[in-house]
């Protein structure tokens, strides 16, 4: 898709319309806890987007770097839902196959969505098998954590799935038809 | 009173919340009871990759708990809490996410309406319950121990209607009526404790984690009182790192319980990575 398109997906699928009520104030940015490591702070991130250089503004860590800690979203003196706008940039970059290159939330996000399309649930360990695979570093650094958490018998092991999975499955899959048709 | 659970993913695995939770809320009679076939909520990793499926996963807690008329839902984790009360908004302002949401739910012959009210525990034994009913089952005196009162983002915010939304005071009132002392002034309470980013980004987000300790040491406290697993864990697990002086971070479940005199084996204090030993303090 080109600028032209992506803005409109965003600005018409996903309200991003709202962002024209935004005064540039920088409050987002000036509350934001990651602000400091992010490409763009939300208020310039979103100044790109008005101007429809989406490309460049899905190629930043920003969204991959927001907690969705609602700092800025309370604070914006235009009620601009900040964080969800953020979770809309996230899919579609993702959709676009556009991603900052130091960016490892989407294999954290993966391992966990892994574990709950098999079970319907998660557990620590069910999830960092799965990110190990695509980050070891990350979680070899943590691997003296796994040490003192086993010691303390905190990690679990065993996922106890859904008990009707199959119903659990059937639901998640009929809603994935339905997305893809509307 | 009765009461719909979802424990949540993390809630078995987290430092003691599990048993703490069970036993006072067995002292409490707040009845919790666990919603049958329960799933995951999705958290912030499906808010991220998906639009349907993501409230797909907290429509189906809630209409499991409607199946077996619950009024209510209780959380324990902030997460999750956060997650069911978005889900519930985003199906209450748009017909057409409702019907198939709907659709997607009758595969397990399920369904959602949005009746069910959606609460976090600490909040329940705050609003629903009278402290002087709380008073009475009190049997350990913690007034020389000064509880620095950590909530994290996602239960005030981005709502803001059930307690302040940068200074809530909810969990401050609990500590005062188990006869603790609240830190006062502690400005980290709502400081967001890098919730899942913690082992992708550590060196971004320790910062957060700095501030919460250190703040919590300048005001006086011993300990640090939470009330989501995730917040627990991010601000017990990496102090090693942080080169200041260790502070226990306890569940609120686990402070009520040792202010009922339940022993600290009841609470399971000891999978507490930074150690809180009740002697210390003289009870
Ligand atoms: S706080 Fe709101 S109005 Fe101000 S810059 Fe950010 S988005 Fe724009
Ligand atoms: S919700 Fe995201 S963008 Fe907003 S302040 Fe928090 S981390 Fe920053």
């Amino acid at each position: 898709m080109d600028n032209a398109a992506l803005k409109e997906k965003f600005f018409e699928k996903y309200h991003g319309e709202e962002l024209q009520n935004c005064i540039q104030c920088g409050t987002c940015s000036g509350s934001c806890p990651l602000a400091p490591y992010m490409d763009y702070g939300p208020r310039q991130l979103f100044q790109l987007a008005r101007e429809g250089d989406m490309e460049e503004i899905l190629k930043a860590n920003t969204m991959w770097l927001c907690v969705s800690c609602y700092n800025c979203t309370v604070k914006c003196p235009r009620d601009i839902v900040i964080t969800d706008h953020m979770y809309t940039l996230k899919k579609i970059a993702l959709q676009e196959g556009i991603q900052a290159p130091t960016t490892k939330l989407p294999a954290l996000y993966k391992s966990f969505m892994g574990s709950v399309e098999r079970y319907g649930k998660i557990t620590d360990i069910s999830v960092m098998n799965r990110y190990a695979f695509r980050q070891p570093m990350d979680v070899m650094g943590n691997a003296f954590l796994a040490l003192k958490l086993a010691r303390r018998k905190r990690l679990e092991y065993k996922v106890h799935p859904v008990k009707n999975l199959a119903g659990f499955k059937k639901v998640m899959k009929k809603a994935r038809e339905l997305e893809k048709t509307s | 009173m009765k009461y719909g659970f979802f424990p949540g993913c993390t809630f078995k695995g987290a430092a003691g919340y599990k048993e703490s939770t069970e036993a006072v809320s067995q002292i409490l009679q707040t009845e919790l009871v666990e919603i049958e076939d329960w799933n995951c909520c999705g958290a912030t990793s499906y808010w991220s990759l998906e639009d349907l499926p993501a409230l797909i996963l907290p429509a189906r807690v809630m209409a499991l708990a409607e199946k077996h008329n619950f009024k209510e839902v209780v959380n324990v984790c902030n997460a999750c809490y956060s997650t069911l009360r978005k889900a519930q908004d985003k199906l209450a302002e748009d017909e057409r996410l409702m019907e198939q949401v709907n659709e997607a739910l009758a595969e397990e012959t399920l369904s959602y309406t949005g009746s069910t009210k959606i609460r976090h525990y600490m909040e329940v034994v705050v609003n629903d319950l009278d402290p002087e009913e709380i008073k009475k089952h009190i049997k350990v005196n913690l007034k020389h121990l000064t509880i620095a009162p950590y909530y994290g983002c996602q239960l005030n915010r981005p709502w803001g209607d059930i307690d302040d939304l940068q200074h809530p005071v909810m969990m401050d009132r609990l500590i005062e009526t188990l006869g603790a002392s609240v830190a006062t002034n502690y400005s980290a309470k709502t400081v967001c404790c890098g919730a899942s980013h913690m082992m992708p980004y550590e060196k971004n987000c320790l910062p957060q984690i700095r501030r919460i300790v250190s703040d919590a040491h300048a005001k006086g406290a011993q300990a640090i009182s939470t009330l989501c697993p995730l917040c627990q864990f991010n601000v017990d697990a990496p102090q090693s790192a942080l080169d200041l002086p260790d502070i226990p971070v306890l569940y609120f479940t686990q402070l009520m319980g040792l202010a009922f005199g339940l022993e600290e084996k009841d609470l399971q204090l000891k999978k507490l990575l930074v150690p809180f030993k009740m002697a210390v303090w003289g009870g």
